[in-house]
């Protein structure tokens, strides 16, 4: 898989399949990756279709095994506020849950699927994230979530149907815009196992993933000049990256991108390894004032780092060990031409797996490759280029000549504004001389003062020109610049465009006792509620001041293992100091005022003396 | 000879020697902390004379005899870290930060559950500050020259 940096190449009268096959990546996924891209058909005929009312209650339309995809896309009507939604995994009694879990392991065994988390992502973050993240499984049992047992039932369930017809499917799409050819790569999956199975933050029944590929048209073929893979956290420029960006992009045979897959997300990443993705808390507009304010004090005058938001750490196991499919592996792609005349993927909006009420979605089912899980157009599917921050950038061989006009109106406009200037200037000095005869006459007071107005305005007018013919002299330079290099084939460095690049976790820089600094992130929140405990009961009187003093000793222990010791006493010295400045300022503010007041005024009169002596 | 010398010598900031200054304050309201239990206990008269803790609780004695020891060891500290500072040594930042942290909790403590001493803490506060302060963590190789964290 050693990249390629020459272009392939395909005739632009090639069929929308030859294209799709053309391209199409080689996914690589985790060892212990449960799901892999699987055919809507077979998903369809093992569900029921349901519709969730706005009064609470849940009805089914379809049942098991009556449903189809031509059934799915049946005209029915609906109230406003329903959801309909797709069931793989209908609901377990006692006995079947008990059944389906010892299944799973059975089957585990059998397939030797084992998925080893190493350096979890409680090591990777500090005890703050730990402390939200306990609070984050507690909010499960408020939010609605998919249960363990549906995950074991939807793993099971798709294992049959892979023995059954073992073939990977994707769903390729290819669409024409502003001169770019757009190839989409749909993958879908029937079960997002991220939380279950990885330690990550949601679980889902079903799951669609996206790859993309834009190429342009030169001498009657179609060449690759972007990719962008659908991830988390990341829009727009972030997720593109150019063709000939060997460091990012890996290909096969120089024409098959290599997407390295999350674990259980099935998010697709450039490069292998372990990521941190992130969910961020939603706080009040109140908290985020008060946030903004402590960055002023803390980021402004005391100099360090500021805090953005509380964010709880996951980690994306993205490493490529597992199977691998597509082109030269051993296992080869199903393709399937789909576009808005395919009945499922427009005229079904619902979602394609269980509704599972939960308010922030995370683990309710999303919708097909066309809507958003409310129903509204994905822009994904409607606007592709916009989607990787593509549409404002022309194909290669169509940037030469916008520049070049580019370049002739900046120039017409510059003619333009030379004449305007010299005619205006001329006015200008004309009515000027006007005015100075007008003179020491005061019957002319008012005309005077008019003509005062249209000087000053016609002043303004000029200055203004004059301002915008240097500007566009610049614009016009960096024009020619531009078109210099773009004639003499010179390319942006590959990665200009990207304002955040996801890079995988440096494991060996970020802890660096890795295995007490694992047990001490599984044991320590533990310790921490014990220790709280134990202050509750021995010390009720010192609550507070116990808890904060606890709190501390455990940053301080954590920062000795996450090798920040220094950094960390620093920043809860200039905590303690701060509360401490506050309260000697309530206690003492007039002596601060009055000290203030007398510094200020020595100091002003050492100034003047010494400006009036020397 | 003695020209170069004095070239090559480190200039100290000012807010090495406000913070020295505030060190040698510390230490001596430190230094009287330790003494003051064990004279109101008449422990350099009599000696220890009763038991130091009596069932799950410390006695008088036994409460004076740890706090002392606790400022004794948070004075000498102070010492010691004062020699490392005034040579700009980088492990002297170190400790003399936590000694600050250590040194505000005590007094932060003694704020809000018994007499404060205004004294002590607007001295840790001028060390915090100081200590925070780039030039001066860039002298003792705590920051590097562009600011960031080393």
């Amino acid at each position: 898989m050693a990249p390629v940096s020459d272009r392939p190449d395909i005739s632009v009268n090639a069929s929308d399949l030859e294209l799709l096959r053309k391209f199409e990546p080689v996914v690589c996924y985790t060892k212990g990756e449960q799901f892999f891209p699987t055919d809507v058909d077979h998903y369809v005929k093992e569900c029921s279709l349901w519709e969730h009312h706005p009064d609470g209650h849940d009805e089914i339309l379809v049942k098991q095994g009556d449903l189809n995809l031509d059934k799915l896309v049946e005209s029915r009507s609906a109230e406003f506020g329903s959801v309909r939604y797709l069931r793989f995994v209908e609901n377990l009694s006692l006995t079947e849950t008990a059944q389906v879990l010892a299944d799973q392991v059975l089957l585990r065994i059998k397939l030797g699927k084992y998925f080893h988390a190493g350096i979890g992502r409680l090591a990777r973050g500090g005890i703050l994230p730990r402390l939200l993240d306990g609070l984050f499984s507690l909010s499960f049992l408020l939010r609605g979530k998919v249960s363990t047992a549906t995950a074991a039932a939807a793993e099971l369930d798709y294992n049959a149907i892979l023995e059954e017809d073992p073939k990977y499917t994707y769903y390729g799409r290819v669409t024409r815009q502003n001169d770019w050819t757009i190839v989409q790569y749909w993958f879908f999956f029937s079960f997002n196992s991220w939380r279950s199975g990885f330690h990550g933050v949601n679980d889902h029944e079903s799951d669609w993933e996206m790859i993309t590929i834009y190429l342009y048209e030169q001498n009657g073929q179609l060449i690759p000049e972007w990719t962008a893979y659908a991830s988390h956290d990341f829009k727009g420029d972030d997720l593109r990256r150019r063709w000939d960006d060997d460091e990012e992009l890996q290909k096969e045979d120089g024409s098959h991108p290599i997407i390295f897959a999350g674990a259980g997300s099935h998010s697709s990443y450039f490069r292998r390894g372990e990521y941190q993705a992130g969910v961020t808390l939603p706080l009040p507009d109140w908290f985020s004032g008060l946030i903004r304010i402590w960055n002023k004090v803390w980021t402004d005058t005391l100099g360090q780092p500021a805090i953005e938001s509380l964010h709880i750490p996951f980690v994306d196991f993205a490493r490529g060990d597992g199977l691998c499919i597509g082109p030269n592996t051993s296992q080869d792609w199903t393709p399937v031409i789909v576009d808005e005349s395919t009945p499922w993927i427009s005229q079904y909006r619902g979602l394609w797996g269980l509704f599972a009420r939960d308010p922030i979605s995370g683990e309710n089912a999303p919708a097909g490759p066309m809507y958003n899980r409310d129903g509204s157009p994905r822009g994904t599917w409607f606007d592709p280029l916009g989607f990787a921050g593509l549409d404002k950038i022309a194909p290669p061989p169509q940037t030469l000549e916008m520049l070049e006009t580019n370049c002739k109106e900046v120039s017409l406009r510059q003619d333009e504004l030379n004449k305007l200037i010299l005619t205006k200037a001329d006015d200008l000095q004309e009515m000027g001389t006007r005015l100075k005869g007008m003179e020491g006459n005061p019957h002319l007071s008012k005309l005077y003062s008019a003509l005062e107005k249209v000087i000053n305005t016609l002043s303004v007018e000029v200055h203004n020109l004059r301002r915008e013919v240097l500007e566009n002299t610049a614009i016009l330079q960096s024009l020619m610049q531009r078109i210099e290099a773009t004639r003499a084939g010179k390319k942006d460095d590959p990665h200009a465009h990207i304002h955040h690049l996801v890079k995988p976790d440096d494991l060996g820089k970020t802890l660096r006792f890795d295995r007490a600094a694992e047990t001490w992130a599984a044991v320590s929140l533990s310790f921490l509620l014990i220790a709280v405990a134990a202050l509750l009961f021995f010390a009720p009187g010192f609550t507070w001041t116990g808890l904060v003093i606890i709190l501390m000793l455990f940053v301080v222990a954590e920062s000795i293992l996450r090798g920040a010791f220094v950094q960390t006493v620093g920043r809860l010295t200039l905590i303690l100091a701060m509360v401490a400045s506050i309260i000697m300022f309530i206690h003492f503010w007039k002596w601060i005022l009055v000290g203030a007041l007398v510094i200020m005024g020595v100091s002003l009169m050492v100034n003047r003396l010494r400006e009036l002596t020397g | 000879m003695s020209k170069r010398k004095k070239i090559n010598k480190k200039k100290r900031p000012i807010a090495v020697i406000v913070i020295a200054i505030a060190i040698v304050v510390l230490f001596s309201i430190r230094l009287f902390q330790f003494f003051r239990p064990l004279i109101i206990e008449h422990i350099f008269q009599s000696g220890i004379t009763g038991p130091l803790i009596a069932g799950w609780k410390l006695t008088g004695i036994g409460s004076a005899l740890i706090s002392s020891a606790s400022y004794l060891i948070l004075s000498v500290t102070g010492i010691v870290t004062l020699i490392g500072f005034l040579r700009l040594r980088r492990w002297s930042w170190v400790l003399l930060m936590a000694w600050t942290g250590i040194s505000l909790v005590i007094s932060l403590v003694d704020y809000f559950y018994s007499h404060a001493n205004y004294v002590v803490m607007t001295s840790n506060i001028i060390i915090a500050f100081a200590l925070n302060i780039t030039d001066v963590q860039r002298m003792f190789g705590i920051r590097r020259d562009d600011g960031s964290s080393l």
